[in-house]
C-alpha cells in the first residue's frame, strides 16, 4: 500500500515511463500468442473456402424475342450473350442491360448448332438443307483512353463456302492441329470427312471421306478424346465406340447398353475432355461412364452415380472443368462434380426448354425458357473438385482401371483431371518420419543415457555441445550430402551397408568382451571414456565393411545386391530412397532428441541414484530401474519433439527422395512428403486456386500435427519439472 | 580355467557392461557421424581450390585404340565385376576369378571443344600416366576449364609470341585484359545500373502522373515536360556510357591465344574469355598455396558464372548477411520483450503457461509452414495491399506483392522468435533476486530497474539468443524458397541508387545456392566441388556462430555463480 502511494508520488515522466513499459511488455508477451494464433487462423482462412459450398442465384431474364433458340453461349467475361435460332438468326446481346448489340442472319433455316470440340467460342452450323459451315465468335477489346469497350462479331473460320453434307440425323466436328474432322449419321450410315492442313481463311477442299454401314440406326454422334474415338448413341441408351485411326479409318471398339431395358435415358452429355459421358435416367440417377482399359480391351464402365430427387431432363457440362449442372423435372437445378462426387447445391429454376449453357468461367448459367426468354443464373462454385473423399479416399479417375490414391496436381493438358489425394503424401510423410525415427530414437536415447549417466564430466562438457551443434547444421547441407554423396554411395555399396548393420553390433560385443580382460587399473582409469574408445572401432568396422563390400556382394548377392533384392525379395530399388532419408533425417533428429533426453536424465536427483546403488544395485540396474523410469516423461517429450521435427523437415526430403508420391513401405523406394510437396509446388500454384488452397491445407495439417506433438511434449515436461521439484 | 571363463562371461553379461558399451557406441556413432560429415565437407570443399596436377594418360579406349586423355584425376572408385558388367555390358577380357575393377573420374574440361568434360576411365586400360610441365589450365568465362598447351599469343590475329616467350607475353596481356574487364564491370554495375534505375523511376513517375486525376492541365504538362527532359538527359548519358563500353569491349577483344588440346586440335581463345591460367605441373608447393589463396578469395568475392556452377558466391554471401541483419533488427525487440514479460512482469499462472506453450510451438512448427504463411500473409496479403496503396504506378508488376528481402526477413524473424525468447529468459533467470531488490530499494521504478539493471546484466544472453537466431536463419532454406530467394539475382539489394536498401528485391542465399547448384544444375559433376565449397563456408559460419553463443553462455553462467550462492 505504502509502495503504491510512493509510486504515485513519482515525478510525471518516470511514472509515465513505468506505466508504458508495463503495457508494452505485456503486449510483447501477448504478441507471441498472437503470432501463433495468426499463423493458424490465416492458414485456416485460406483453407476454409474449399469446404464452402456452392450457390446458384437468380440473375436477369432476357426478353430477346427469339423464336426458337437452338444454341446459347456467353463470352469469356460474361458481358455478351450469343444465341442462334432456328430461322438462321444469330444475335449478340448485352448481358448488362439485355439490349441486342449485333444481329446477323444466315438466311437459311438451321437444323442444329454444335460447339466445335475442343475449341471455345467456335460453332458448327448445320442448315436444314444439309449445308455446314464453321464460325468463330470474336470479342475484340479496345481502349479509347481509359475507356474499355468490347466488340462482338461472328466470323467464318475457313471461308464463306458452305460444305454440302446432305441430310443427316446428327453430326459432330473436331478441329485441332489443322485437321478438321466432321462425322455425321444418316440412317444406318456413318461418315467421317477429314480435311488435312485446314488453314483459316482458305476454302475447304478435297476431304478424305470414309463411310461405314452400321448394324442399326443411331441418334447421336460425338467425338471422343482428342478426336481419336467416336461415340455413337441411341436415345434408348445404346452406345457404340469406334476408333478413328490416324488415316481416318473407323474400327469398332466396344458396344454397351447404358441403361437397363426398363429404364429410360433422359439426358446424356460428354464432360470436358470427352473421356466421360454423364447419363441421366428416369430412376432419378445420374451415372458417370468412362472408358477403362481392362482385360478385355477398352470397355465403357459406370464409375459413379448421383441420386437426385427428380429425373434430370437437361445436363449442362462446365466448359473447363469436370463438373456439370443438372436440371430436373421438379424445377430444380443442381451443380455436381464428378471427381469429388459432390452434389454441391440445388436451386429452384424456371422451366427449361431448348438450349442451356454455362459460361467459360463457370460463373453463369443460361437457360432458354418456353416463353422465348432466356434466364440467367449466377453460379458461385470455386472449389467443386475438393471433398473429403477426393482428398483422403480412393478416387476413380478418368482413364484409370481402378480407384486409386493419387497426387498429380497439374499437367500440360487443359482437360486434365487434377488428382488431389492427400493420402500418398501423408503416407510419404509418415514413412520418412518412421525410418528416421527408427534410426534416431535408439541412438539418441542410448547416447543420452550414456552421456548423462556414465560419461566422464570432462568429456561430457565437449560431447554435449558438440552434438548440439549438429542440431544447428543446416538441413540443406545434410540433404545435399544425402542426395549427392550418400545416395550414390549406398547404391554402389549396398552390401557394405548391410554388412555394417551386422558387423557393428558384433564389433561392440567383441570390444566389450575384450575389455574385461584388461587389468582393473586400466579399466577404472578409462571409465567414462567408452564413448571415445568405441569411435576407432566403429570407424574400423565401417572401413572394413566397405573394403569387403564387393567381395561380400559376390558371395551373398550373386554380384549385384540391387538385382538380388528385386528378384529374390521383390523390392524395387530407387537411388534416393527411405534408407537414405532414414540416415540423413535421423542425423538431423538425433541431436534434438539427444539434447532434451539428456537434460531429463541428467536432472534425475542424485539421491535417488545413490539410494539405489547403496541398496546393492549395479550401475546398469540403477539406470534402467530408477533413472530411466524417473526420466521417462522427459524422454517421451524428447521423442515427441523429434517426431515433430521429422514430420516437418523439408530440405532433406526434398533433396534425397525422388519426390514421387508412391505408397509402398519398401525401404528402398522414395516418397513425397507434405513439406517437400509444398516446397515444390507452392511457388507455381496459382493464387487462390484449389491447388493453392490444398497446399495451404497440407501446411495446416503439418502445423496441427506438430502442434499436438509439441503441446503434449511441453505439458509432459512441465509435469516432470514439478515432480522433480517435489523430490 | 574354462569354468572360470564361463562364469566371468556370465557375470560380465549380468553386470550390464555390454549394455553400457552399446550405449557408449550410440554416442560413438553420433560423434563419428558429426566428425565424419564435417571432415567430408572440409576435405571436399577445400580440395576444390587446390591446383591439382594435370595428368596425360595414354588410354586404351573401348575399341582398343590408344587415345590421349588430359585432365585432372578427381576420384577413383572400386566396382564389383557385376557392376562393371552393368556399365559396360561385357567383362570377357577379365579372368573369371577377378572380383573388382578400379576406375577414375577424369575432369577433361574443354566442354565446348571435346565434350563431355568428365569421363570415367578404367585403370587397367591405362597405358602410361605422365605429368608434362607444359600443360596448363585455362579458366574461362564460359564453357568451363580448358586444358592444353599454350603455343602462341596473337594480337589482332597476328602471332606476336611463340615458344619460350609465350608465357610472359600471355601474362602481360592477360593483366591488361583484366584491367579493361574491371573498367567494363564498373560501367555496367555503376553507370548503367544507375541509368536503368532512374529510367524506371521516371517511367513510374509518368504513370503516377497519369493516375493522378486531381492535377490541373498546366501542372500536368509541366510535370510531363520535366520528366521528358530528365529522360532525354538520361538517354544522352546512356549513349555516352554505351560508346565508352563499346570501345572497351573492342580493346578487350584485341588479343587471343592458341592452345593445343589433347585431341591435337588448336583452340583459339580470345583473352576476353580467359579468367586465369596456370601450369600446375611446374608449380612449387609455395606457388600452389599462393594460387590456392587467390582461388579462395575469388570464390568469396566474385559473381557466379555459368548458371552458378562456376565463379564465386559473393552475391549469395551478401544476400544472406543482409537478410540475417534485417531479421535480427526485427526479431530482437519482440523476443526480448516477450521474455521480459514472462520473467519480470507476468504473474505465473495459466496465461504464462499458455505463452510458454505458444513459444514451444513456434519453435516446433516446421519451417516450411512459416514459408507458406509468409507467402500467403506477408507477400500476397500485406504486400498486395501495399502495392494497391502506394505502388499503384508499377502495377500490374508487383513491387512488394512478390517475394522479396523484407518478407524473407520478417518470416525468419517470426521463425526465430523462440530462440531469442528462450535464451533471454535463461539470462533473466540467472540474475539473482537480490540485484533487482537492491535497485528497487534504492527507489528505482520497475521500468528503471529493467532498463538500467536487469537488461544490461542480461545483455550477453540476449546476444547469445540473437547469435543463435542468426545461425538458425542463415541455414534455413525451405521457407526462403517461398518468400524471396532466387537462384540468380540481377542486382544486389543494396546499391548506390536511392533509397540504397531495396527491401522489395529478391536476393541470393548460401543455403539455397547449395540446393540450386547441387540439384537444379544440368552439369552436376562440374558443379559438385563448388557446392562442397559453399557448404563448407556455410557450415563454418554456423559453427562459428554457435561456438560464440556457447562461449558467451558459459561465461555468463560463471559470472553470477558467486552471487547466487
Amino acid at each position: 500500500m505504502k509502495a503504491k502511494a510512493e509510486l504515485h508520488a513519482l515525478p510525471g515522466r518516470r511514472r509515465w515511463v513505468n506505466t508504458i513499459t508495463q503495457y508494452v511488455v505485456a503486449l510483447g508477451g501477448g504478441a507471441v500468442i498472437a503470432a501463433i494464433a495468426l499463423i493458424f487462423f490465416y492458414l485456416l482462412w485460406v483453407v476454409m473456402p474449399i469446404f464452402g459450398g456452392a450457390s446458384i442465384e437468380d440473375g436477369a431474364v432476357y426478353e430477346l424475342d427469339v423464336e426458337a433458340p437452338v444454341f446459347l453461349d456467353v463470352n469469356e467475361s460474361d458481358e455478351i450473350g450469343l444465341v442462334f435460332d432456328a430461322t438462321g438468326e444469330v444475335r449478340f446481346w448485352d448481358m448488362a442491360d439485355g439490349t441486342t448489340r449485333h444481329q446477323l442472319s444466315f438466311e437459311r433455316p438451321i437444323q442444329s448448332v454444335k460447339a466445335i470440340y475442343p475449341r471455345s467460342a467456335s460453332y458448327a452450323v448445320l442448315t436444314t438443307e444439309g449445308e455446314l459451315n464453321l464460325f468463330e465468335a470474336r470479342y475484340p477489346i479496345s481502349f479509347a483512353g481509359d475507356e474499355r469497350s468490347i466488340g462482338s462479331d461472328l466470323a467464318y473460320i475457313f471461308s464463306d463456302q458452305w460444305l454440302e453434307i446432305g441430310e443427316v440425323d446428327d453430326f459432330d466436328v473436331h478441329l485441332a492441329n489443322s485437321t478438321l474432322s466432321i462425322a455425321y449419321l444418316s440412317g444406318w450410315t456413318l461418315t467421317l470427312d477429314r480435311y488435312r492442313d485446314a488453314e483459316p481463311d482458305f476454302d475447304l477442299e478435297f476431304p478424305r471421306s470414309r463411310e461405314i454401314e452400321l448394324d442399326r440406326a443411331f441418334d447421336r454422334v460425338m467425338f471422343g478424346p482428342r478426336g481419336q474415338w467416336l461415340y455413337l448413341l441411341t436415345d434408348s441408351g445404346d452406345v457404340a465406340i469406334y476408333e478413328v485411326t490416324r488415316s481416318g479409318r473407323l474400327n469398332p471398339l466396344h458396344q454397351r447398353q447404358l441403361v437397363q431395358e426398363t429404364t429410360e435415358l433422359t439426358a446424356l452429355e460428354p464432360l470436358l475432355g470427352r473421356y466421360s459421358l454423364i447419363a441421366a435416367d428416369d430412376q432419378q440417377q445420374i451415372t458417370q461412364w468412362f472408358v477403362v482399359r481392362g482385360e478385355f480391351g477398352l470397355t465403357l464402365e459406370p464409375v459413379r452415380q448421383f441420386q437426385l430427387d427428380g429425373e434430370a431432363t437437361h445436363l449442362v457440362p462446365e466448359p473447363r472443368r469436370k463438373g456439370f449442372a443438372a436440371l430436373d423435372s421438379g424445377g430444380q437445378a443442381h451443380l455436381l462434380y464428378t471427381t469429388s462426387e459432390r452434389v454441391l447445391t440445388s436451386h429452384r429454376v424456371r422451366e427449361a426448354s431448348g438450349p442451356t449453357a454455362i459460361s467459360p468461367r463457370s460463373d453463369l448459367m443460361l437457360i432458354a425458357q418456353p416463353d422465348g426468354t432466356i434466364a440467367s443464373y449466377h453460379l458461385e462454385n470455386e472449389h467443386p473438385e475438393i471433398s473429403m473423399s477426393a482428398l483422403w479416399s480412393k478416387v476413380w479417375y478418368e482413364g484409370y482401371p481402378d480407384p486409386v490414391y493419387s497426387w498429380q496436381s497439374s499437367s500440360a493438358d487443359n482437360d486434365f483431371e487434377a488428382k488431389f489425394s492427400l493420402t500418398p503424401l501423408l503416407f510419404g510423410t509418415l514413412k520418412a518420419a518412421f525410418y528416421a525415427m527408427l534410426f534416431a530414437v535408439p541412438i539418441a536415447i542410448m547416447g543420452a543415457l550414456y552421456t548423462a549417466y556414465f560419461m566422464a564430466p570432462v568429456m561430457r562438457r565437449i560431447v554435449k555441445p558438440g552434438i548440439e551443434i549438429m542440431a544447428a547444421l543446416p538441413t540443406v547441407i545434410l540433404g545435399f550430402l544425402a542426395g549427392l554423396w550418400l545416395a550414390p554411395l549406398i547404391e554402389a555399396n549396398l552390401s557394405a551397408v548391410i554388412t555394417i548393420m551386422l558387423a557393428l553390433p558384433a564389433a561392440i560385443v567383441f570390444l566389450s568382451l575384450a575389455w574385461q580382460w584388461l587389468p582393473d587399473k586400466v579399466r577404472q582409469s578409462m571409465d567414462g571414456w567408452y564413448g571415445l574408445i568405441v569411435v576407432p572401432v566403429i570407424v574400423l568396422a565401417v572401413v572394413s565393411a566397405f573394403s569387403l563390400g564387393p567381395t561380400l556382394e559376390d558371395i551373398f548377392f550373386g554380384g549385384d545386391s540391387r538385382n538380388w533384392f528385386l528378384t529374390v525379395m521383390g523390392l524395387d530399388y530407387d537411388q534416393r530412397n527411405a534408407l537414405v532419408i532414414g540416415l540423413a533425417m535421423g542425423l538431423a533428429v538425433i541431436p534434438v532428441i539427444f539434447s532434451i533426453a539428456e537434460d531429463a536424465i541428467y536432472g534425475v536427483p542424485t539421491h535417488l541414484i545413490n539410494g539405489s546403488l547403496a541398496l546393492g544395485a549395479t550401475r546398469w540396474q540403477t539406470l534402467i530401474r530408477v533413472v530411466i523410469l524417473t526420466a521417462s516423461p522427459g524422454i517421451f517429450s524428447a521423442v515427441m519433439i523429434g517426431l515433430g521435427r521429422a514430420v516437418g523437415e523439408t530440405m532433406i526430403v526434398l533433396m534425397a527422395t525422388g519426390n514421387t508420391p508412391v505408397m509402398d513401405w519398401n525401404i528402398f523406394q522414395g516418397m513425397r512428403t507434405f513439406a517437400a510437396n509444398i516446397a515444390v509446388e507452392l511457388p507455381e500454384a496459382e493464387v487462390d486456386s484449389s491447388h493453392y488452397r490444398i497446399l495451404f491445407l497440407t501446411a495446416m495439417v503439418l502445423f496441427m500435427i506438430t502442434f499436438v506433438f509439441n503441446t503434449v511434449a511441453e505439458v509432459v515436461r512441465q509435469r516432470l519439472r514439478s515432480r522433480y521439484g517435489s523430490l | 580355467m574354462l569354468h572360470m571363463e564361463k562364469t566371468s562371461v556370465r557375470s560380465w553379461f549380468s553386470s550390464g557392461e555390454l549394455w553400457i558399451w552399446i550405449n557408449a557406441a550410440a554416442v560413438g556413432i553420433s560423434i563419428a557421424a558429426v566428425g565424419g560429415l564435417l571432415a567430408l565437407i572440409a576435405v571436399r570443399g577445400l580440395a576444390h581450390f587446390w591446383p591439382s596436377d594435370i595428368a596425360e594418360i595414354r588410354y586404351l579406349a573401348a575399341n582398343d585404340q590408344e587415345t590421349i586423355v588430359v585432365g585432372e584425376m578427381i576420384e577413383s572408385e572400386t566396382l564389383s565385376m557385376a557392376q562393371y558388367r552393368d556399365s559396360t555390358g561385357d567383362a570377357s577380357e577379365f579372368p573369371a576369378d577377378q572380383e573388382i575393377v578400379r576406375r577414375w573420374l577424369i575432369k577433361t574440361g574443354n566442354r565446348r571443344e571435346d565434350p563431355p568434360d568428365f569421363e570415367w576411365l578404367y585403370e587397367y586400360r591405362f597405358q602410361a600416366v605422365a605429368h608434362p610441365e607444359s600443360l596448363a589450365v585455362f579458366e574461362r568465362m564460359e564453357w568451363g576449364n580448358a586444358y592444353g598447351e599454350l603455343i602462341a599469343v596473337l594480337e589482332d590475329g597476328e602471332v606476336v609470341a611463340g615458344g619460350e616467350a609465350v608465357w610472359p607475353e600471355f601474362r602481360a596481356r592477360l593483366s591488361r585484359v583484366e584491367e579493361i574487364r574491371d573498367q567494363i564491370g564498373e560501367i555496367e554495375r555503376g553507370e548503367f545500373n544507375a541509368i536503368n534505375y532512374e529510367l524506371e523511376q521516371l517511367r513510374l513517375d509518368r504513370r503516377r502522373l497519369e493516375l493522378n486525376d486531381r492535377l490541373s492541365q498546366a501542372a500536368r504538362s509541366s510535370e510531363e515536360a520535366s520528366i521528358t527532359e530528365a529522360e532525354e538527359a538520361l538517354q544522352m548519358r546512356y549513349l555516352r556510357a554505351e560508346a565508352e563500353l563499346r570501345a572497351l569491349i573492342d580493346q578487350r577483344a584485341r588479343d587471343s591465344i592458341e592452345v593445343e588440346i589433347s585431341n591435337g586440335a588448336i583452340l583459339r581463345l580470345n583473352l576476353a574469355e580467359v579468367v586465369r591460367a596456370w601450369q600446375p605441373n611446374q608449380m612449387s608447393v609455395a606457388e600452389k598455396i599462393g594460387h590456392y589463396g587467390t582461388s579462395v578469395w575469388l570464390f568469396l568475392s566474385e559473381d557466379p558464372r555459368e548458371a552458378n556452377t562456376e565463379g564465386g558466391i559473393f552475391p549469395a554471401i551478401f544476400g544472406t548477411v543482409l537478410m540475417v541483419l534485417l531479421m535480427s533488427v526485427l526479431v530482437t525487440p519482440l523476443g526480448v520483450i516477450a521474455a521480459v514479460y514472462l520473467r519480470e512482469y507476468a504473474r505465473q499462472g495459466p496465461f504464462v503457461r499458455l505463452i510458454r506453450i505458444a513459444v514451444n510451438n513456434l519453435a516446433g512448427v516446421p519451417s516450411i509452414v512459416y514459408g507458406v504463411f509468409g507467402l500467403g500473409f506477408f507477400v500476397y496479403f500485406i504486400g498486395g495491399n501495399l502495392d494497391q496503396l502506394f505502388f499503384e504506378a508499377a502495377l500490374p508488376a508487383p513491387t512488394f506483392g512478390t517475394p522479396g528481402l523484407v518478407w524473407a526477413s520478417l518470416t525468419l524473424a517470426l521463425l526465430t522468435v523462440p530462440v531469442v525468447v528462450v535464451s533471454t529468459e535463461e539470462g533473466l533467470t540467472r540474475i539473482p533476486r537480490s540485484i533487482r531488490e537492491g535497485s528497487l530499494a534504492l527507489g528505482a521504478t520497475k521500468a528503471e530497474t529493467l532498463f538500467k539493471v536487469v537488461l544490461p546484466i542480461a545483455s550477453p544472453s540476449i546476444l547469445t539468443g540473437i547469435i543463435l537466431a542468426v545461425a538458425r536463419a542463415a541455414g534455413e532454406v525451405a521457407p526462403l524458397m517461398l518468400v524471396g530467394v532466387v537462384k540468380l539475382a540481377p542486382t544486389l539489394p543494396l546499391d548506390g541508387n536511392f533509397p540504397y536498401l531495396h527491401l522489395e528485391r529478391k536476393f541470393m542465399h548460401l543455403g539455397f545456392h547449395i540446393y540450386d547448384v547441387g540439384f537444379q544444375s544440368p552439369n552436376v559433376d562440374a558443379a559438385r566441388p563448388l557446392v562442397y565449397a559453399t557448404a563448407l563456408l556455410l557450415v563454418l559460419i554456423i559453427i562459428a556462430l554457435n561456438l560464440t553463443a556457447i562461449m558467451l553462455r558459459t561465461r555468463l553462467e560463471n559470472r553470477y555463480r558467486g552471487v547466487e550462492s
